[in-house]
């Protein structure tokens, strides 16, 4: 006992801040096991942002109950918010999701809403990439637009399912340079990354992680990252480049500034303060972690933690932008 | 050769004491999930996960596929005894393995089943033994259209034109083509079919359909002819065992064509499931025994058995090589290997040849493990069936319930399960084939999806399918099969002057009445 | 219960069928559009041939209404009652008190008034069984199924 204590110790020691939240909210202690509700399948993105946070309470012993992931991906993921959501104020459920909690809504006709949850954090963001097929003639992504504004709507950019992420990035593309795409949706960005390192797509927005292995074989080739500034500095991932080597889309000739997906935390709406407070100090226990460190840097996502008014504001910002793009599509829902 | 060192070392790391247990926990575990319908090798594996933070990556991965091989073991062992296919992919074993179980030779049926699926496992271990690098490749020259001419032939070779009760067919299979459809709308992002219901948001789960159409469905029609099990009087000793591996060799034209296409799909990644029903329709079509499928001919569970193990075992590839997951179990794995810190891709094979060569060596030595374990358990597992019925019948209703519900913990998936019971029970009885709903609730929305992907490329353009060879040659292929049954009977007709149509449409629908679309 | 009126009564439910899908499908457009077909395309057409095989399938059935073969019998009848009606009182039990509770009474029941077994041996299987579903699911795999009261007084939820 006392080596996995003085270890779990060690950390909260540590993380002295950490240490104060969780006094703080020792007025709510989970009771009963805790359903972490993943609204994607087994495998992809989210489903990976969950597993290693329960790897690591598990691991820390940060929650005194046990942990049950369920994946819920059916319908874009709505299966799985239409579970989390109620019963209003019921703490044990947790849910794990990206932008979609309060993007889907705009897009489909469900019987959940936006504001049907309570945020919790947002954990880290996930970062964009555009990926060209290894063998490409193209070397830079102002070579690229312009090949594809000579021929509109014959190259073909793939992505991650409909109206989602990569489909809105697509179509900010278009109307930041006026290169129009043949948009082609698979069922996740792994098919996708396939797909291109196949040569049946042109190119794709893939997250990092998502395409990493192929990059690493030299299947695919990144042209810049929808990004403010360039990616954290890290090992190499090819002989010659790291993903700091990555020139961000704005200073290759894509006047987008930053497009990105956060990775989200919510509870039921009602759900009393304190707990939101007590699973805010779990989190930022687990951000101290090594674990989680190695987690951001193998996936090349940017470390950003978000809570209270902050992530309410961002949440509001990301929400209006797409809204934006999705009118402009006609994609809202009347 | 080099692959044959590297297979060398990998047999020296995967070959410890510690090892091999975990291999036997994992087995055994298999089992048991894959026995309970429902809970399946994606969610065993997924339960599994955790556990392997701590460990290394070869141990790790080595308990996870010997979990995976397990559970495909476990499944077919419902589909024989019960009629409740325990995994999607071994839905096609109980078309015969049902059927001879209750002619009394449950454990002649399992082990047939055990014996081929070992069989078809390993050839798919020697295939990425040998062809690594080459299949890696060549699974990456399929795009859209030639998926859908992967998934067209598929449901070509199990569903040809003609058969006993053409409409019935048509209707079954329409409503499976449209079940698939329900829910989110991958191309489109749109929610389709589901009447404003919260519960089709998320689709009608194939496993539900199967459970209800099946397992239910069987439970009834047995109630009704007042049989309790036949098997019961069955003497069960290992010597049946036996029996059944001596006379594997006689089927070696049905295990060497499984294989291969187990091999091919798994590859081409159609999967295990679509793997196993094209074996079955082609193996019926073509064996000279084709007209006693239904009613508990061996090749007909050889012939799926053998398929969709192949298929499960050279899934593996794609993953490993490339990173596609193959199946949804290999998509837990590949979110596995990068918990474990691993990157999947074409580089693993280099980057880490210790983990790569010892998870292969290891589905040599966890494939004998797990046949060996399984084939212990057939006298205990055909024994169930002398239970009284009155014990067992209620509790393969229990299991049937909690299967569906662990699919995705819905209660409306309860009725579900009996509103299907009620369909199954009815179409079986009024000669509607039941296997080409289930096909086409399989392959319907993928096809669906690379057809319309397909489209987007082509600007709408159906010459697209002609486009290249490979495409070409599968839509050909495909075709060809469609119209097989329309051509043998022209061409039988065309020779013995006389012979009226129905004597060649109607084979393997005799009795049964199990799948009388041939 | 005549094969004709279960022939009729599967093809009109199948035509229903056939018919819903095809009104949800028209929601969506079933056209051919520029990027090939609509969402609503697909299942519209498969619709229409369910539609049309259903209908098929009457005038089918039709043709044979005096054959007077017999789809089920009284006893059969009886039979498929006695065991189908207990499941749906097992449905609706585990819908209300959970799974474990369910099934241990369902398994009790079934066992004393169809298999005629003592009720010592009836609790006794009902209730190991249902111990066993718990530790494999709950405890073991922690797969949550339905739980009621039973369960919330134990501790679970």
């Amino acid at each position: 006992m006392s080596a996995a204590f003085r270890k779990v110790t060690g950390v909260v020691a540590a993380l002295s801040l950490g240490l104060a939240s969780s006094l703080a909210a020792a007025d709510w202690k989970p009771s009963q096991p805790i359903e972490f509700i993943v609204t994607a399948g087994a495998g992809g993105g989210t489903d990976n942002f969950a597993r290693t946070i329960q790897s690591i309470v598990t691991k820390y012993k940060l929650i005194d109950q046990p942990i049950v992931v369920l994946n819920k991906g059916g319908g874009s993921g709505a299966e799985g918010f239409q579970y989390g959501k109620g019963p209003a104020g019921d703490a044990h459920k947790v849910t794990f999701a990206t932008n979609n909690e309060y993007l889907l809504p705009l897009i489909a006709k469900l019987s959940w809403k936006g504001d049907d949850f309570t945020p919790v954090a947002g954990m880290a963001v996930d970062e964009f990439i555009l990926w060209v097929n290894g063998k490409s003639e193209y070397r830079t992504a102002k070579a690229y637009i312009d090949a594809a504004k000579a021929k509109p709507d014959t190259f073909k950019m793939g992505g991650s399912q409909s109206k989602d992420t990569d489909q809105t990035l697509t179509s900010e593309i278009s109307a930041a340079t006026g290169a129009r795409f043949l948009y082609v949706p698979y069922k996740s960005g792994g098919e996708a990354a396939v797909q291109l390192a196949g040569g049946h797509i042109d190119s794709n927005t893939n997250n990092p992680s998502e395409s990493i292995g192929q990059w690493k074989g030299g299947l695919v080739k990144p042209l810049c990252v929808f990004s403010a500034k360039r990616l954290a500095q890290g090992p190499k991932i090819t002989e010659t480049m790291a993903w700091s080597d990555i020139p961000t889309c704005a200073e290759s000739g894509i006047p987008i500034e930053q497009y990105q997906q956060p990775r989200t935390v919510w509870l039921p709406k009602g759900a009393p303060a304190d707990a939101v407070a007590y699973y805010v100090g779990v989190l930022e226990k687990v951000r101290a972690t090594p674990e989680w460190k190695e987690y951001i840097e193998r996936s090349a996502q940017t470390d950003r933690f978000l809570t209270g008014a902050e992530l309410k504001n961002f949440i509001a910002s990301d929400e209006q932008k797409a809204r934006k793009v999705f009118q402009q599509e006609g994609w809202l829902i009347q | 050769m080099g692959n044959f060192e590297s297979l060398w070392h990998g047999f020296s790391v995967a070959l410890t004491t510690y090892h091999v247990l975990l291999m036997i926990t994992g087995v055994l575990l298999g089992i048991l999930v894959g026995v309970l319908p429902g809970l399946g090798a994606p969610n065993g594996v997924t339960l599994l996960l955790p556990l392997t933070f701590g460990m290394n990556p070869v141990a790790a991965i080595i308990l996870l596929t010997s979990m995976y091989w397990g559970a495909l073991f476990g499944g077919s062992t419902t589909s024989i005894l019960f009629n409740i296919p325990g995994e999607p992919s071994s839905v096609a074993t109980t078309f015969d393995g049902y059927p001879m179980a209750r002619q009394g030779k449950a454990a002649h049926a399992l082990t047939l089943a055990f014996l081929s699926a070992a069989f078809g496992a390993l050839v798919g271990v020697i295939l990425i033994t040998l062809l690594s690098t080459w299949a890696a490749n060549f699974a990456l020259r399929f795009g859209s259209p030639e998926y859908f001419a992967v998934y067209f032939l598929a449901f070509a070779s199990f569903v040809g034109l003609g058969g006993a009760a053409p409409l019935k067919t048509l209707v079954s299979m329409g409503l499976g083509l449209a079940f698939a459809a329900v829910g989110m709308d991958t191309i489109s992002g749109s929610l389709r079919l589901t009447f404003g219901l919260d519960t089709l948001v998320s689709g009608i789960s194939f496993l539900v359909a199967v459970i209800g159409l099946f397992g239910i469905g069987e439970l009834l029609i047995s109630m009704e002819e007042g049989l309790r099990f036949d098997g019961i009087k069955a003497r069960i000793s290992p010597r049946a065992v036996f029996e059944a591996i001596r006379s594997m060799p006689r089927h070696w034209v049905a295990l060497l064509r499984g294989s291969s296409i187990g091999c091919w799909m798994g590859i081409t990644p159609g999967g295990p499931t679509a793997a196993s029903f094209m074996s079955y329709g082609l193996a019926r079509r073509f064996s000279k025994r084709g007209k006693n499928f239904g009613n508990g001919e061996p090749e007909g569970i050889i012939s799926p058995e053998t398929a969709d193990h192949a298929a499960g075992t050279s899934a593996m590839l794609p993953m490993l090589a490339l990173g596609v997951p193959g199946s949804a179990t290999s998509a837990v794995m590949l979110g596995g290997l990068m918990i474990w810190g691993l990157n999947p891709g074409p580089t693993l094979f280099t980057d880490r040849p210790d983990f790569v060569w010892g998870l292969i060596a290891s589905m040599y030595i966890a494939n004998i493990v797990a046949v060996v374990l399984v084939l212990s358990t057939v006298p205990i597992f055909a024994s169930i069936l002398r239970v009284p019925f009155a014990i067992i019948g209620p509790m393969i209703v229990v299991v049937c319930f909690i299967g569906a519900y662990t699919v995705s913990a819905s209660q409306p998936d309860l009725l579900l399960v009996v509103l299907f019971g009620i369909m199954g029970y009815a179409f079986k009885k009024l000669d509607y084939p039941i296997a080409p709903m289930v096909l086409a609730m399989v392959l319907g929305d993928k096809a669906e999806d690379a057809f319309r992907q397909s489209m987007i490329m082509s600007k709408g353009s159906l010459a697209i399918f002609w486009s290249n060879g490979l495409a070409a040659t599968l839509t050909a292929l495909g075709l060809l099969l469609l119209c097989w049954p329309a051509i043998a009977a022209t061409w039988r007709r065309a020779r013995n002057g006389k012979r009226p149509m129905g004597a060649v449409e109607n084979r393997g629908s005799n009795g049964g009445e199990r799948q009388e679309v041939a | 219960m005549t094969r004709f009126a279960a022939e009729v009564a599967t093809a009109l439910v199948t035509l229903a069928l056939g018919l819903a899908i095809v009104v949800g499908a028209r929601e969506y457009g079933t056209g051919w559009a520029a990027g090939g077909p609509e969402p609503g395309t697909f299942p519209f057409y498969v619709g229409l041939l369910v539609t049309a095989a259903s209908a098929g399938n009457l005038l089918l059935a039709w043709r044979k209404r005096h054959a007077g073969i017999v789809f089920v019998n009284a006893v059969q009848l009886r039979r498929i009652a006695a065991f189908g009606l207990p499941i749906l009182g097992f449905v609706a039990l585990a819908l209300t008190l959970g799974f474990y509770v369910a099934t241990a009474i369902y398994l009790a029941a079934v066992m004393r008034f169809q298999g005629g077994f003592r009720w010592s041996a009836c609790i006794a299987v009902a209730l190991c069984t249902s111990a066993f579903f718990f530790l494999v699911l709950e405890v073991w795999f922690r797969v949550p199924l339905l739980k009621g009261p039973l369960e919330a007084i134990l501790g679970y939820r």
